[in-house]
C-alpha cells in the first residue's frame, strides 16, 4: 500500500514537469503559423472564396468543450469562462481544460478506435486502462507505440500486451496493424498480391510480418481453465518466404526481417529533431534534478522512487511479469516459458524505433492527420489511414508543419491538441448557405468546419450533464417504485434457503430449458441497452497482488501429481453440484432516483445494441472501421423515448431549476434561459422565450411543461450537432 | 483466400479486358451456375433458426442406426418417403414433405467463435475485415415491406451488418413477447402529452433546419418519422403474444423457442424479411442424450406447428425456413455420454420457400465423419438462401473504404433443392 502511494506521487511529478513544460512553450505563434501556411497554401491553389468567420464565444466553449473533455459545459462553466477577459478567455479555458481529468476519459475513446481495443478482448481491459494512464500522464506518444508495437509479457501484470494479443499476436494482422494505425499505410493487399498501384510488394509485407515471426501468444493451461495468458518471443519464426503455395515447399525459408517504409536520411538533422533532442536533453537534466532535490527531505522517497525506477526499467528489459524470485524458481526448474515470457521482444523493439523513429515522416503525419480528422471532421488525409501515392494530402505544407510541430513537441498529445484548438482553422463556423458546391469547397480548404455530430459517448454524458443525472436529482423517496428482482437462492441440505445475490437484476430472465417459469406481470422492462458495467482502471492496473499469489498457486500445481490434481478437480465439481438453487422473484421497493455513470469509463465496446453503438461505437474488430454517424430509426427511439432522455427531461427538487418553477412566485423567462443554457451553451432569443412560454404554460403544469420543452432541446438537432 | 483490394481488381480486370475468351469463360461459368433456374423465385421471407453451440447432427436429422454411433435415439419414418429423421421430431416428421435436408455440409471450423462468423456470414473469419451477416446481407438486397423493421432477431443477437450499414442491422427483441421499452412513450407520458412532443420537436428541428440547412441534420429528423411511424404502427400488434388464444401458444409449446417461433411466424405475415430466432445450449461435451432428448421436446412442436401454419396460410411457399448451427458432433460417443466438436460434416434443415419438399441433399459416410456424396460447402448454404430470394450470391458490394466485396463467399446455390 505504502509503496503504491509513492508510486503515483513519483508518476504525478513526472505528469506536472511535462505539463509545465507544455505550457510555457509559445503556443499562441504556432497556432498562428499553422493558420498562415494553410492560408498560404490555398492561395496556391487558386481557392478565391473567404474564410468564414470564427464561432461566438459560447459557440467555442460548447465546442471545445466537447473536443476536449467530452461534454457539454455546466452553467457554472459558462460562468467562469464569461468572467475571464474576453481577449485570453479561449486560450485559458483551453489551457484548463487539458488539464481537466476528463481529457484522459475523452482521449482514450480516440485511442480505442484507433488501437481497436476491446475490453472483453484478452488484455483489453488492462490496455484500455493502461493507455488511459498513459494519456492522463502525459506519456510521450512514441513512447506509448513503442511499449504496444514491443513489449512481451503476461496479461494483468503487463497491460501493454493486451495490443498484440488482440490480434491473438499473429504477424500477418499485426503487420496490416502496424502500418495502417501507426503509419497510414495500407500494406495489408500486398500479404496476398503485390500492390498494383502502390510502391508495396508482397515481400514488403513478408519483410515487416517477419519481427512479429517469433513472437507466440501461449496459454498457461490447467485442466481446460486459462491460468494465464502472455506473449513470448521464440527462437523459431513462423513467417517464412516464399509465401505457403507459392513454390515448392521445402525451398521456403525464415523471412529476414526488413523496414518498407523509408526514414529521412541519417545525414540530414533537420530543425525539428534537434528541437526534439535537445527537449528530450533538458526533460532528463530536469527529473535528475527534481529527483536530487528530493534526496533532501527524505531518503525513503528517493530509494522509493528509485526503486520504481528500476522495476519500471525492468520491466521493460527482461524479468517484466514475476518478481525476481519467481523468476528465480523458475530457472532453477527449468522452464523456459517464463524466462521468455516478458520484457520486450528484441526484433519488434527493433520494429518500434525504426516506426517511431522521427525521421519517420508517416508516423507524425498520420497521427497528426487523425488528430486533426477527430477535431476538424475531416482530415488531409482521407480516409485517416490511408497514405499513398494516389491520395496526397490536400494540404501537404500545413500538414508536415504540424507533424513536425507535434514530433519537435516530444510527441505530446495534449500540445497537439492545443495547436489546432487554438487556431482559426479550427475554431470557423460551419457552411449554412445552403449553397452545395461552395460548401463542399470551402471544407475542402477548411476555410469553415463541416457540421459534426457528437461522438455516440459524448452525446450520452452530455445529456447526463444538462440533465443533471451523475447525482441524484430527486430528494430521497420520491421515486419509489415497485420492482420484481430475480434472486438465486441456495437451497441448503437441511433446507434453510439463504438468498445469494443474482446483481440485482430487475429484468425478466426466461430459463429456455426450464419448464416456464412465469414471471410477474409488475415487472419493469428494462432499459437495458443504456446500462454498462463500469471498469475501475485503477484495480486494473494493480493487479500485483493476486498476481503473486497465482503464481505460487500456479507452482504448487506443477509439483502435484496428475492423480492429485484429478483429485482437486472433482473435489471442487462436486462441491459446485452439491449446491441446489432455485430462482425466485423477489418483491422489493426501491427508490429509483436516477443516476448515470460517465460512459467513458464502461466495458467498450458497449453491447451491440447499447445506446452507444447505435450512435456509431464500432465494434473495432475490423481494421479501419470507421464511426458510422448516420442516423438509424433505432437510434432515434431510444432518443424519443430511453430512459436516459426521460430522465434528463423531468424536473428534479434538487436542480437549480427548480426554485425558479417551483414557488408560487416562478420566474419562467429565467427558467428558460437556464434550460438554454445548460442544454444548448447558449440564450434564447426574444422569439425563443415567448415560444418556449408559450409550450410551458400550456401543460398541465408548469414543471411537465418545463420538462418537455427540455426533451425537445435535448432531441433537437441543435443539440447533437455540435455549433 | 486472397483478398479482393479494388486497385488489385481494377488492374486484373484490366488485364483480362484484352482477352474476351476469358471473359466470356467467366459467363459461362456464371451461367453454368444458374442453370436449372427455371423456376421462379418465391420466397419473400427468411426465418432463421440458430441453434448455438453446435447441435449433432447425428441425433437429429441424420441418424445412424444400428452404428456404434447411433446412440440411445432410433430412427423414424416421415411423411417424405426414404426419409428418416430421429426419434426426438414425432411432430415434425409429418411436416417432412415440405422440409430438405442437406446432409454433407463440409464445415472447417471447429471452435464456437469462427464457426459462428462462418455459417452466419459465409466467410471465414479475418481480422482485417468483418463481413455482414446473412440477415443483413438480404435485408441489404430487399426492401423493407410495412412499417416493421426488415430485420428482427430475438433472443439473443445475430451478425452485425458491418459494411452494409446501420439500415441493415438486426432489430432486437430481447425476449418474445415482452414489451420493447422503446417503441413506446417513457412511463408517465401519456399519448396525448408524448405526441405534442414530438410535434413540437419537427417544428424546432424544421426551424433550425430552415436556418442551418444540411443534409446530415435532415437524415435525423428522416429517422424519426420512421421512428414515430413504427410507434404508430398497427403492425406492432404482432409483438403482443398476449393477445394469442392460449391453445395457439401451447401448440407451439410456451417455451421461449416456441413463442419465438410464433413471434417469427406473425412478423414475416407482417412482411418483416428476415426473422433470426436464437437458441443455445447445443454444446453437448457431456450427457448428451437426455439433453437432445429435451431440445427435441421444445423444437418438435414448436417447428411442426409453425410448418403447418404457414403451410395452411399459404404463406410457406413465400417464406423459407431454415435452421443451422455453428458445426455437428463426433460420432464417437465420449467417457461423459458426450459429443465433442465435428465440423467436417454435418446437417442443415431447411422448409418453404419454393424448396422441394421431401428433398435430401447429400449423404455422410457410415459413422457421420465425412460426407460420402456430394460435398456442400458452408458458403452454399448462404448462396441457396440467396438463390430462393432472386438474390445473386455473387453480386458485389462496395465497402466505405471501396473495396469491393461479395455477398456471399463465392457460394453455389445447392441446385437439387429447386
Amino acid at each position: 500500500m505504502r509503496r503504491c502511494c509513492k508510486v503515483s506521487c513519483g508518476l504525478m511529478v513526472l505528469a506536472m514537469l511535462s505539463s509545465a513544460t507544455v505550457l510555457t512553450a509559445a503556443d499562441r505563434p504556432v497556432a498562428r503559423t499553422l493558420d498562415s501556411i494553410l492560408a498560404a497554401e490555398n492561395a496556391e491553389r487558386g481557392v478565391k472564396h473567404e474564410a468564414l468567420p470564427v464561432v461566438d464565444d459560447l459557440a467555442f466553449l460548447r465546442r471545445v468543450y466537447v473536443d476536449l473533455i467530452g461534454r457539454i459545459p455546466t452553467t457554472e462553466e459558462i460562468s467562469t469562462y464569461q468572467a475571464l477577459p474576453s481577449a485570453t478567455r479561449r486560450e485559458q479555458t483551453i489551457d484548463s481544460l487539458l488539464q481537466h481529468p476528463r481529457f484522459a476519459d475523452r482521449w482514450t475513446v480516440f485511442f480505442a478506435d484507433m488501437l481497436r481495443m476491446r475490453s472483453n478482448a484478452e488484455g483489453g481491459a488492462q490496455l484500455v486502462a493502461y493507455v488511459h494512464r498513459a494519456v492522463q500522464d502525459g506519456m510521450p506518444y512514441d513512447e506509448l507505440c513503442r511499449k504496444l508495437i514491443a513489449t512481451n509479457g503476461k496479461v494483468g501484470r503487463t497491460p501493454e500486451v493486451g495490443f498484440v494479443l488482440g490480434d491473438n499476436a499473429d504477424p500477418m494482422a499485426l503487420t496490416g496493424v502496424t502500418s495502417q494505425v501507426f503509419m497510414g499505410v495500407r500494406i495489408a493487399c500486398a500479404q496476398c498480391h503485390d500492390h498494383p498501384f502502390d510502391v508495396w510488394t508482397r515481400k514488403d509485407f513478408y519483410g515487416l510480418a517477419a519481427y512479429y515471426g517469433r513472437t507466440q501468444r501461449i496459454e498457461r493451461r490447467f485442466n481446460n481453465r486459462i491460468l494465464a495468458t502472455y506473449t513470448t518471443d521464440v527462437s523459431q519464426t513462423s513467417v517464412m518466404w516464399p509465401p505457403e503455395g507459392v513454390g515448392p515447399e521445402e525451398e521456403r525459408k525464415a523471412m529476414k526481417p526488413s523496414f518498407p517504409i523509408a526514414l529521412l536520411e541519417e545525414g540530414k538533422q533537420p530543425e525539428y529533431i534537434t528541437r526534439l533532442k535537445e527537449l528530450r536533453a533538458a526533460k532528463a537534466n530536469a527529473e535528475l534534478a527534481a529527483a536530487e532535490k528530493k534526496a533532501d527531505p527524505g531518503l525513503d522517497d528517493l530509494l522509493a522512487s528509485a526503486a520504481e525506477k528500476a522495476e519500471r526499467r525492468t520491466r521493460g528489459a527482461g524479468t517484466g511479469g514475476l518478481g525476481v524470485l519467481a523468476e528465480a524458481r523458475q530457472e532453477a526448474k527449468d522452464l523456459n516459458v517464463d524466462a521468455a515470457g516478458s520484457g520486450e521482444s528484441e526484433l519488434r523493439q527493433q520494429l518500434a524505433r525504426l516506426v517511431t523513429s522521427p525521421r519517420n515522416e508517416y508516423f507524425s503525419r498520420s497521427f497528426v492527420n487523425r488528430i486533426w480528422a477527430e477535431m476538424i471532421g475531416s482530415g488531409f488525409v482521407n480516409p485517416v489511414d490511408d497514405f499513398s501515392g494516389q491520395n496526397p494530402p490536400s494540404h501537404p505544407q500545413t500538414l508536415d508543419f504540424i507533424a513536425q510541430e507535434f514530433v519537435a513537441g516530444g510527441y505530446d498529445l495534449r500540445s497537439l491538441v492545443r495547436m489546432i484548438a487554438m487556431s482559426q482553422t479550427y475554431q470557423r463556423a460551419h457552411d449554412f448557405s445552403g449553397n452545395e458546391p461552395l460548401r463542399v469547397e470551402r471544407e475542402a480548404a477548411f476555410l469553415a468546419t463541416p457540421v459534426r455530430r457528437m461522438l455516440s459517448e459524448v452525446m450520452f454524458d452530455s445529456i447526463v450533464t444538462a440533465g443533471h443525472l451523475f447525482q441524484p436529482k430527486h430528494e430521497e423517496g420520491k421515486n419509489l417504485k415497485t420492482v420484481w428482482r430475480l434472486t438465486r437462492i441456495m437451497k441448503q441440505p437441511e433446507n434453510s434457503v439463504r438468498p445469494v445475490a443474482l446483481g440485482g437484476q430487475e429484468k425478466s430472465k426466461t430459463m429456455a430449458a426450464k419448464p416456464a417459469m412465469k414471471k410477474p406481470d409488475q415487472l419493469a422492462a428494462g432499459y437495458d441497452l443504456e446500462k454498462a458495467i463500469e471498469l475501475d482502471f485503477n484495480s486494473l492496473l494493480t493487479a500485483d497482488d493476486t498476481e503473486e499469489s497465482e503464481s505460487v498457486e500456479v507452482d504448487q500445481m506443477r509439483v502435484m501429481s496428475r492423480e492429485e490434481l484429478e483429485a482437486m478437480r472433482m473435489a471442487q465439481e462436486s462441491a459446485r453440484r452439491q449446491a441446489d438453487y432455485i430462482d425466485r422473484f423477489v418483491k422489493a421497493i426501491v427508490d429509483d432516483n436516477p443516476q448515470f455513470t460517465s460512459t467513458m469509463r464502461i466495458a467498450t465496446p458497449a453491447a451491440p445494441e447499447h445506446f452507444l453503438r447505435v450512435f456509431g461505437q464500432p465494434g473495432r474488430t475490423d481494421l479501419g472501421d470507421e464511426r458510422d454517424h448516420s442516423a438509424s430509426m433505432r437510434g432515434a427511439l431510444m432518443m424519443l423515448n430511453g430512459r436516459l432522455t426521460h430522465e434528463a427531461s423531468r424536473v428534479g427538487e434538487m436542480e437549480p431549476v427548480y426554485p425558479l418553477i417551483a414557488g408560487t412566485n416562478p420566474d419562467l423567462p429565467a427558467a428558460i434561459r437556464l434550460a438554454y443554457l445548460e442544454i444548448l451553451t447558449r440564450e434564447p432569443t426574444d422569439q425563443e422565450q415567448a415560444d418556449a412560454a408559450e409550450i410551458i404554460k400550456t401543460s398541465d403544469t408548469l414543471i411537465d411543461g418545463l420538462a418537455d420543452f427540455r426533451w425537445v432541446l435535448l432531441n433537437c438537432n441543435e443539440f447533437r450537432f455540435m455549433p | 483466400m486472397p483478398m479482393s483490394c479494388p486497385d488489385y481488381r481494377l488492374s486484373r480486370r484490366a488485364m483480362l479486358g484484352a482477352s474476351s475468351a476469358t471473359l466470356l469463360g467467366m459467363q459461362v461459368r456464371d451461367l453454368l451456375a444458374f442453370s436449372g433456374t427455371s423456376h421462379e423465385q418465391k420466397a419473400e421471407n427468411v426465418i432463421l433458426f440458430w441453434n448455438g453451440g453446435g447441435m449433432t447432427h447425428l441425433d437429429t436429422w441424420d441418424p445412424k442406426p444400428g452404428r456404434p454411433t447411433q446412440g440411445e435415439f432410433e430412427p423414424i419414418d416421415t411423411s417424405a418417403s426414404g426419409m428418416q429423421i430421429s426419434e426426438i421430431f414425432p411432430q415434425l416428421s409429418k411436416q417432412m414433405h415440405h422440409a430438405a435436408l442437406i446432409r454433407s455440409i463440409a464445415g472447417t471450423q471447429g471452435a464456437h467463435g469462427q464457426a459462428t462468423y462462418n455459417l452466419q456470414t459465409s466467410y471465414v473469419s479475418t481480422p482485417n475485415i468483418r463481413h455482414p451477416g446473412i440477415g443483413s446481407v438480404v435485408t441489404h438486397e430487399k426492401s423493407q415491406i410495412g412499417d416493421l423493421p426488415a430485420f428482427i432477431s430475438i433472443s439473443g443477437r445475430a451478425a452485425r451488418a458491418t459494411y452494409l450499414g446501420q439500415k441493415c442491422e438486426a432489430y432486437f427483441v430481447a425476449s418474445p413477447g415482452d414489451k420493447d421499452p422503446y417503441l413506446a412513450f417513457p412511463e408517465g407520458i401519456a399519448e396525448s402529452r408524448g405526441n405534442r412532443r414530438l410535434e413540437i420537436l419537427a417544428k424546432y428541428n424544421g426551424q433550425f433546419a430552415g436556418r442551418a440547412p444540411n443534409e446530415k441534420l435532415s437524415a435525423t429528423q428522416t429517422a424519426i418519422e420512421d421512428a414515430v411511424r413504427l410507434m404508430r404502427s398497427p403492425a406492432l400488434e404482432a409483438f403482443e403474444l398476449t393477445k394469442v388464444p392460449t391453445s395457439t401458444l401451447n401448440r407451439y409449446g410456451d417455451t421461449a423457442f416456441g413463442r419465438g417461433a410464433l413471434l417469427a411466424k406473425r412478423l414475416v405475415e407482417q412482411g418483416v424479411r428476415f426473422v433470426q430466432v436464437n437458441r443455445g445450449g447445443f454444446d453437448t461435451h457431456s450427457n448428451n442424450f437426455p439433453a437432445v432428448r429435451a431440445h427435441g421436446e421444445v423444437m418438435d412442436p414448436a417447428l411442426a406447428s409453425l410448418i403447418e401454419d404457414l403451410s395452411e396460410s399459404g404463406m410457406l411457399d413465400k417464406t423459407l425456413i431454415v435452421m443451422m448451427s455453428e458445426f455437428g458432433r463426433t460420432p464417437r460417443i465420449n467417457q461423459d455420454a458426450g459429443r465433442d466438436h465435428w465440423a467436417a460434416c454435418f446437417s442443415v434443415f431447411m422448409a418453404g420457400g419454393g424448396i422441394k419438399g421431401g428433398t435430401v441433399v447429400g449423404a455422410s459416410d457410415k459413422d457421420g465423419y465425412r460426407p460420402a456424396e456430394r460435398p456442400v460447402n458452408v458458403a452454399d448454404i448462404h448462396a441457396t438462401i440467396c438463390h430462393a430470394l432472386g438474390i445473386d450470391p455473387n453480386r458485389e458490394v462496395l465497402t466505405p473504404l471501396q473495396r469491393p466485396m461479395k455477398l456471399v463467399d463465392n457460394g453455389t446455390p445447392v441446385m437439387e433443392l429447386f
